[in-house]
């Protein structure tokens, strides 16, 4: 038992450094027939990576993109989350409200970027605005759905025992819009942080978006890659070693 | 010697010695114009098991839900404890068991016990301690810590059942509890009832539509007649336990009460 699965993860390892090799290959076959500074090839991104890594703005700037993304996303998480209770409790505020959500959706988040800049100027305020507008109504939804599929005989459970309200708010609405209330957050922070880039790109001094946009004013190709790098590996950590392992804890009630 | 000799009666112990417990006078109830049940009146004993039998439509569910507390009726009276419904307060004494299990699918087995106390104030200690002791009450202690999902449906019930017991209750009300159980397993279910019923000295008013049910677990089976809801005769079962459906007694009672249930 144990032993074939150790097998398939060596498989999947394997599998895994294959695809960078390949990866890495066309990269730098790609970038020795092409001028630096429109393909930078793989060594050389690795040693701009070296030189930027050891900057002193370095974690400054990675730091101060998280706080814009965390910020955003809890305010729109505090705010979102009892908004969606609401909806889902009742059905008439929530067919009053339901354009404007589908106005909200439609917006992109570049307009709502400029709309930022012109209320908040060049501060935090515009990357939190972006990034709240952004998640706010995709937690919303989640958890508007979530109440929407309370399971009425477990509400007339918590009742045959005389629960009150808040008890069944907490002991029967809470678990069960747990998992909407989830994967919308998920949906959120992965979108927070890809429009918080856009609106750092606009509206502020610094933060991975900041560099992002200087990089390539000065056209410093090479910088541009090792921040997407940088991206990417700051994700793959956070998923693996953040939501993965609280998903499974969180739902290990759940068959399969 | 009576003209049946084979027959064996049992005494009643709960009947004419026990207080009322439950006592339900001229009650009618009302969804808009119309009526669910037109003059219900019965009374249960402590310690007593009665059975409300009937088929579909004749507000044998709304009937209980209503003696749960649950649900409001119209005109009659309600006695819990010798007193009306509206002063009764002591509810947590009550328990109610659903058709279905309805166990909480995010809790373990024990945490779904646990459910039955959290209404209450009481220390974490003796919450675990009395999960523990309902959980052993049915025979399903090494499963606390397991899922919903992992049990069968005869194990799913008996959680089901702990979460009643779990409360202590003076009295337990159930809604078809054991209907969507297979028979071999359901019948299980019964003589476990019969045997923690026998130990707590609990009272249970239970709703079936299976006559044989009724005849096996009750030792009094108020019968209703549907469109509106009304009595239309309780039935005595004097036979002693324990009692097999296939019993000759059990199963010429079964027999005779269906003529009565179906017309």
């Amino acid at each position: 038992m144990s032993q074939t699965k150790t097998h398939t993860v060596w498989r999947l390892l394997g599998q895994r450094f294959v695809l960078a090799a390949i990866f890495i290959a066309l990269w730098a076959f790609a970038a020795s027939r092409m001028p630096a500074f429109v393909l930078p090839g793989p060594l050389k991104v690795w040693e701009a990576m070296q030189a930027l890594v050891v900057k002193p703005t370095f974690l400054h700037d990675i730091g101060i993109t998280m706080y814009r993304v965390v910020m955003g996303f809890l305010l729109a998480t505090v705010i979102g989350t009892p908004l969606g209770l609401a909806l889902g409790s009742n059905r008439t505020l929530a067919g009053f409200f339901e354009p404007l959500l589908s106005v909200t959706n439609t917006v992109s988040s570049a307009i709502w970027a400029v709309f930022a800049i012109i209320w908040f100027g060049i501060s935090n305020a515009t990357t939190i605005f972006v990034v709240f507008m952004t998640a706010m109504p995709l937690i919303l939804t989640n958890v508007w759905q979530g109440s929407q599929n309370v399971d009425k005989q477990h509400v007339d459970l918590a009742r045959s025992f005389r629960m009150s309200r808040a008890q069944i708010l907490r002991k029967i609405y809470l678990p069960t819009i747990l998992p909407y209330f989830f994967s919308g957050a998920r949906l959120a922070f992965g979108f927070g942080w890809r429009v918080s880039l856009v609106a750092e790109t606009l509206g502020s001094s610094d933060g991975i978006g900041y560099r992002l946009r200087q990089a390539a004013d000065l056209v410093q190709t090479d910088q541009v890659f090792v921040w997407t790098l940088t991206l990417v590996l700051l994700m793959l950590a956070l998923e693996g070693g953040l939501l993965k392992p609280m998903e499974r804890r969180l739902f290990r009630w759940k068959p399969i | 010697m009576s003209a049946q000799p084979d027959i064996v009666l049992a005494r009643n112990p709960a009947r004419h010695t026990a207080p009322t417990v439950l006592q339900v006078t001229q009650l009618n109830k009302f969804y808009g114009s119309l009526q669910a049940l037109r003059d219900v009146s019965f009374d249960v004993c402590r310690g007593e098991v009665v059975a409300l039998l009937g088929a579909s439509g004749c507000g044998k569910s709304t009937l209980l839900n209503i003696a749960a507390g649950l649900d409001a009726f119209d005109t009659g009276t309600l006695e819990i404890e010798g007193l009306a419904a509206a002063q009764f307060k002591q509810w947590h004494k009550l328990a109610y068991m659903f058709q279905e299990d309805r166990l909480l699918p995010w809790r373990t087995v024990h945490e779904n016990v646990e459910f039955g106390l959290e209404a209450q104030s009481l220390s974490r200690r003796e919450r675990r301690e009395r999960a523990e002791r309902a959980l052993r009450t049915v025979g399903l202690a090494e499963f606390a810590q397991s899922w919903p999902h992992q049990l069968s449906g005869g194990m799913r019930s008996r959680v089901a059942l702990a979460r009643s017991l779990v409360v202590e209750p003076s009295i337990l009300l159930m809604d078809e509890p054991f209907s969507k159980l297979d028979p071999h397993t359901r019948s299980q279910m019964h003589q476990e009832l019969l045997r923690i019923q026998a130990e707590s000295g609990a009272t249970v008013l239970f709703v079936t539509h299976d006559v044989e049910e009724a005849v096996v677990l009750a030792n009094r089976i108020v019968l209703l007649e549907p469109r509106p809801g009304r009595v239309k005769e309780i039935v005595e079962v004097p036979l002693a336990r324990p009692r097999l459906p296939t019993d000759k007694d059990t199963a010429e009672l079964t027999r005779q009460l269906r003529l009565k249930v179906t017309p």
